[in-house]
């Protein structure tokens, strides 16, 4: 299949099940609540890593939140609700209660977590809690006024680890081609691309040479190992970036993998593009396998 | 389906507790044995057929009293579900431990209205006497959830040991209003009589004017734009009517702590100006 001179390889890429929450992050203004939102999903690529990965999903005007003010909505994926609940509570904690103006709430209905449950005792015996509207929310008394957070979120069951790889003639165009495709995906509602900008230049491959390591680079697609390994690379190919993706649904793993492709093939042959493949451990370990040809038709 | 009506033929000697006619309590029954239901009325037993012509579908889920004394007590106490509709007054104890459910009272209700509920509306339309909202002589706690709307005014210590839930008072309140509040929200449109929020320990009291006098227990924390007040008004906006009448809802409040007497964990929100 070759779609404006780039090859969509007959592969696919393997995901896992995960455990997600989102999270409604609003402030005074767009620029707080980014600030506040920011922080949250930092250090947040890979739960190998960071325990949690998360990501902006999109920003909410003030007719889509709670109180009436601009803010963000906020997706973060765990490998167990009890990690998941851990993290929240630890980057909300930290990231949101700390960020003028801000305030917390729930954005998806689904097994409860703590979200202010215990962040309310930071208001040492002057926290105030509210039932509206069915659910309990908490006015913690801070120097800029009140942190408001709604007591817990929903947590669901999600995918995550979707991806694609970019194979390109070089850096540059690898690069013009994966900024197109996260600007495409970032359209796209129920998923975020947890990696720095979204695209991640480092692909792994299971285990390593140090037995103290349980992941390393993935030599097959490094382009100054080709004559070193068993390379996947061809010769034209001079750099390979990847861009994974985590989603509340498969749908939504699938539409964002769909958009991002479709923006590669745009971006096309003429643009360096040589190829698109996926990242997978022979369909041995993820249970969802999203085929790369069948998600562009 | 027609509502199942009561038509009170005349006014009872003594009070009557009609906790048993409540939609939920009612949907299995025809109307015969609707009317076959007793009632206790002063220390008698009457049928509830003797006290009220009775129309309507048995199976609905809606019970209309057209009826108006304040002998009718205990209306929609302890209701699951459903709807009630008092096209008059009623007495004391209306939607006494409601669970779920709305009641309409068209006129005024009697003391302890709403007292314990859990959940559900109660709207009255005219006044509410003494104790709206309120602890029960003995009990611990009064109101638990839900909301009482009075479109009327309410009498004293509206809210005693109101523990959750919010209660809307378009007209003015009577002395030690929220007095003992253990949580919950009450707004008053009017003004309030003396001693409001006496013993406050947890909940806001929201007045749009302020009190004549406030103790010394209760301390100026300042001018604020408090967010939960504008959850709370969107709620209202929600809820449509007759929660829609207390929009639009000032957000920027002055706070005064209290009652520091009682731990001083409540608050008194008025509007910055006063």
């Amino acid at each position: 299949m070759i779609v404006n001179g780039v090859a969509i390889e007959d592969t696919f890429a393997e995901a896992f099940g995960m455990r997600a929450t989102r999270i409604l992050v609003t402030a005074l203004n767009l620029k707080w609540a980014y600030h506040a939102a920011r922080t949250m999903t930092g250090l947040a690529t890979s739960v190998i890593g960071c325990g949690c990965e998360a990501g902006i999903e999109r920003e909410l005007s003030p007719e889509d939140t709670p109180d009436g003010r601009p803010g963000l909505s906020v997706l973060l994926f765990a490998v167990s609700s009890r990690e998941l609940a851990k993290q929240v509570e630890r980057r909300v904690g930290q990231c949101v209660l700390t960020a003028p103006t801000s305030a917390a709430f729930a954005g998806i209905d689904g097994e409860p977590i703590n979200l202010g449950r215990n962040l309310r005792f930071f208001g040492d015996g002057y926290q105030m809690s509210k039932v509206i509207g069915g659910k309990r929310y908490w006015r913690v008394p801070v120097m800029d006024g009140e942190f408001l957070c709604e007591e817990t979120t929903g947590m669901v069951r999600a995918v995550g680890g979707g991806n694609f790889l970019v194979l390109a003639t070089g850096q540059v165009q690898a690069l013009t081609a994966c900024e197109a495709a996260i600007e495409a995906m970032s359209k796209v509602t129920g998923a975020i691309m947890p990696f720095p900008g979204g695209i991640v230049r480092s692909g792994s491959k299971v285990g390593s040479k140090y037995r103290t390591l349980s992941a390393s680079t993935n030599d097959a697609y490094c382009p100054t190992l080709r004559g070193a390994v068993d390379s996947a690379l061809p010769s034209e190919v001079g750099a390979v970036l990847e861009i994974v993706i985590d989603g509340l649904t498969e749908a939504d793993v699938r539409n964002a993998m769909r958009a991002g492709i479709k923006a590669v093939c745009a971006v096309g042959g003429a643009g360096g593009i040589r190829s698109v493949s996926a990242g997978n451990y022979g369909g041995k370990l993820g249970q969802f396998h999203f085929q790369l040809r069948e998600v562009l038709t | 389906m027609s509502a199942l009506a009561f038509t009170l033929r005349q006014a009872p000697a003594q009070t009557v507790d009609l906790s048993p006619l409540t939609p939920d309590k009612l949907a299995a029954r025809t109307r015969e044995e609707v009317a076959r239901i007793e009632l206790t009325c002063g220390n008698r037993k009457l049928r509830a057929a003797e006290l009220f012509e009775i129309s309507g579908d048995g199976r609905s889920e809606s019970v209309v009293f057209r009826a108006s004394s304040d002998r009718m007590t205990c209306i929609g106490a302890r209701m699951q579900g459903g709807a009630i509709t008092v096209e008059g007054d009623c007495g004391a104890y209306a939607g006494l431990g409601l669970r779920s459910g709305r009641i309409v009272v068209h006129g005024s209700v009697g003391a302890f209205a709403g007292s314990g509920m859990r959940a559900g509306t109660i709207e009255v339309r005219g006044n509410a006497g003494d104790f709206a909202g309120a602890a029960l002589p003995g009990d611990k706690q009064g109101m638990r959830g839900g909301s009482i709307v009075i479109g009327g005014s309410a009498g004293e210590r509206l809210g005693d040991r109101m523990r959750r839930g919010i209660i809307l008072v378009r007209g003015d309140a009577g002395a030690f209003c929220g007095s003992r509040m253990l949580a919950g929200t009450i707004l008053i449109s009017g003004r309030v009589g003396e001693s409001a929020g006496f013993g406050l320990k947890h909940g806001s009291l929201l007045l749009a004017h302020p009190p004549a006098e406030l103790p010394a227990t209760f301390q100026d924390c300042g001018v604020h734009a408090l967010l939960f007040l504008t959850l709370l008004e969107k709620q209202l906006q929600r809820e449509g009517r007759p929660f829609h009448d207390f929009l639009p809802l000032t957000t920027r409040v002055r706070r005064y702590c209290g009652d520091l007497a009682a731990g001083g964990k409540g608050e008194i929100l008025l509007t910055p100006t006063q």
